[in-house]
């Protein structure tokens, strides 16, 4: 409830701040059907959330890359072990 | 004079041997054949857009290029005369034998399926001038890349399937400029005009994609 | 063959200018513009996956290409690694690109996907490099899987400039600047590029991070074990 509140409040806040860079968008009319849950929390606080989710996207994924790379160095270091390859050799 | 009498024997070559056995030839029949039948079993009696009509004939020829032309280079492994080509024959008039050689065999593949097409399918041509265009240019650049990548997967482990996953993504340009063509070509009127800028980003692709490929060939061909 | 000192001084700079912009993106106020509200600022993360995915689709293409004129296996492991990343930022920009659609012009909707011209750019591009991954695995030895990996990856690249042309004519676009949208300039704010064009400079540099702790490890692999597959 409380959020579908600020929703409204949020609506009639933009109506006043609007600016010129409003209406240039061609085609933009927002579709009015009822809300679900989830987009209900993300347009709250102007949206913002929809910021958040996108930097964690792209923060979960550099994690990943992180974790992956270190997978690899990981199999290398243990080849190297196999191998007898001493650590500090030129690196 | 000598570059065109070398790829005129190596396609001579090739049309020889799939005379003897039509191999190639048969399999790319059966497979349109089959697909077309299956196509039209299962659209039954619904009448089928022209925009249908025009990415489903082509998306049969490209799949059956896919599975037919993979062959041109693999068959010379197994026969063991790819020594013999590379030895006596250079690089740049293999490929362009085969090449033609392959754009021969859509050639049969373009007119079988447009004609079980239009039969099953009722398909009404109102501009033959431009189907037949989108038709040749469309299998001009097929050819080329389709010539391109089967050398690639002769040279792989794991032969069988892997045309098509390689084949596909590249040819999305072409096939998506030569559906908006031949859907011009069936429905007629106002889309002829429009669909001339297709005919030449057509025309264009086979030019970049066969110039690439004759660049790159050499180094799939020499070990 | 890597200079450890450049990527030291790299990585650190791009490390601190990246948490200036990150700081920057969310505290500069913006203009506020209907629909987008306060997701216009994802105008400097989403954006610059893009420029990243082009960046590193150039320095694959461009490491291929030299793998051709010399032979040289490390030109291998560093076009393969720059599509693996590339197709890595390819990915997230694809999905923050779904988010940030969803909630903006497609809320109310069940629509996740769109057929937008740049989507399906990327996505097409992502199934090349899929391909180029395949291609790879069939190859066994590793000078013959450099040379015609590289002459497949550079194939690919001189089909994907007619997507350039040929798709924007079959689809409609949600992006600025195609047709009857408005161009980038009219929408963006000068404030907004202050923080733009920096993010797409730190994104390029977090991806050449990335590109070369990895180019390093398949060094040190191909070194152990003379092949650079990882």
């Amino acid at each position: 409830m409380a959020l579908s509140t600020t929703f409204i409040q949020d609506a009639q806040d933009q109506a006043q701040q609007s600016t010129a860079y409003d209406s240039v968008w061609a085609g933009s009319d927002v579709p009015t059907q009822t809300l679900s849950g989830l987009e209900q929390v993300m347009l709250s606080n102007d949206k913002l959330y929809v910021v958040l989710a996108v930097v964690l996207i792209i923060w979960f994924g550099i994690v990943i890359l992180l974790l992956r790379n270190d997978a690899r160095l990981k199999s290398v270091e243990r080849t190297m072990e196999e191998q007898g390859t001493s650590f500090d050799d030129g690196l | 004079m000598n570059w065109i009498q070398g790829s005129w024997a190596v396609l001579q070559k090739d049309l020889k041997l799939e005379m003897r056995n039509r191999y190639a030839l048969n399999m790319l029949l059966m497979f349109v054949l089959s697909s077309l039948l299956l196509i039209a079993f299962a659209i039954g009696q619904e009448s089928v857009s022209e925009r249908m009509q025009s990415a489903l004939l082509w998306i049969v020829i490209l799949f059956s290029a896919s599975i037919g032309l993979g062959r041109s280079f693999v068959a010379e492994e197994e026969r063991g005369t790819v020594l013999l080509l590379q030895l006596n024959v250079p690089g740049s008039q293999v490929f362009a034998g085969k090449l033609i050689f392959n754009f021969l065999l859509l050639l049969a593949v373009d007119i079988v399926a447009l004609v079980v097409f239009a039969l099953l399918l009722n398909m009404v041509i109102e501009n033959w001038g431009l189907l037949i265009a989108s038709l040749l240019l469309g299998s001009v650049g097929l050819a080329g890349a389709t010539t391109l990548l089967a050398a690639i997967i002769a040279r792989a482990s794991n032969k069988g399937p892997l045309l098509p996953a390689l084949l596909f993504p590249l040819l999305i340009p072409l096939l998506l400029s030569v559906v908006r063509a031949s859907r011009a070509a069936l429905s007629g009127g106002l889309g002829v005009s429009g669909a001339m800028g297709d005919l030449q980003t057509i025309i264009l692709f086979s030019g970049v994609v066969i110039t690439a490929a004759v660049l790159l060939f050499d180094y799939v061909w020499q070990d | 063959m890597i200079n450890l000192r450049r990527y030291t001084l790299v990585r650190n700079t791009i490390l601190v200018w990246m948490t200036v912009v990150l700081f920057a993106a969310f505290l500069l106020n913006i203009p506020k513009i209907n629909i987008l509200e306060h997701t216009a600022r994802n105008l400097y993360f989403h954006v610059p996956m893009w420029f990243t995915l082009m960046a590193a689709v150039f320095v694959s293409a461009y490491h291929s290409f030299q793998v051709l004129r010399s032979g040289d296996i490390v030109r291998d492991i560093r076009a393969l690694q720059a599509a693996r990343v590339g197709a890595f930022f390819g990915i997230l920009g694809l999905l923050t690109g779904i988010i940030w659609s969803k909630f903006t012009w497609y809320v109310g909707t069940d629509v996740w996907w769109n057929f937008d011209p740049r989507q399906s750019m990327v996505s097409l591009q992502l199934l090349i490099y899929g391909a180029y991954f395949v291609l790879r695995g069939a190859l066994d030895d590793p000078n013959k899987r450099a040379r015609i990996a590289a002459v497949y990856n550079l194939f690919a690249a001189t089909t994907t400039p007619f997507l350039l042309y040929v798709i924007p004519r079959q689809m409609e676009s949600l992006h600025p600047g195609a047709e009857g949208n408005p161009a980038f300039s009219e929408i963006t704010h000068p404030i907004m590029r202050l923080i733009f064009y920096p993010a797409i400079i730190g994104f390029i540099g977090l991806f050449w991070i990335m590109y070369t702790q990895r180019v390093r490890t398949a060094l040190l692999k191909n070194r152990v074990s003379h092949d650079p597959e990882l």
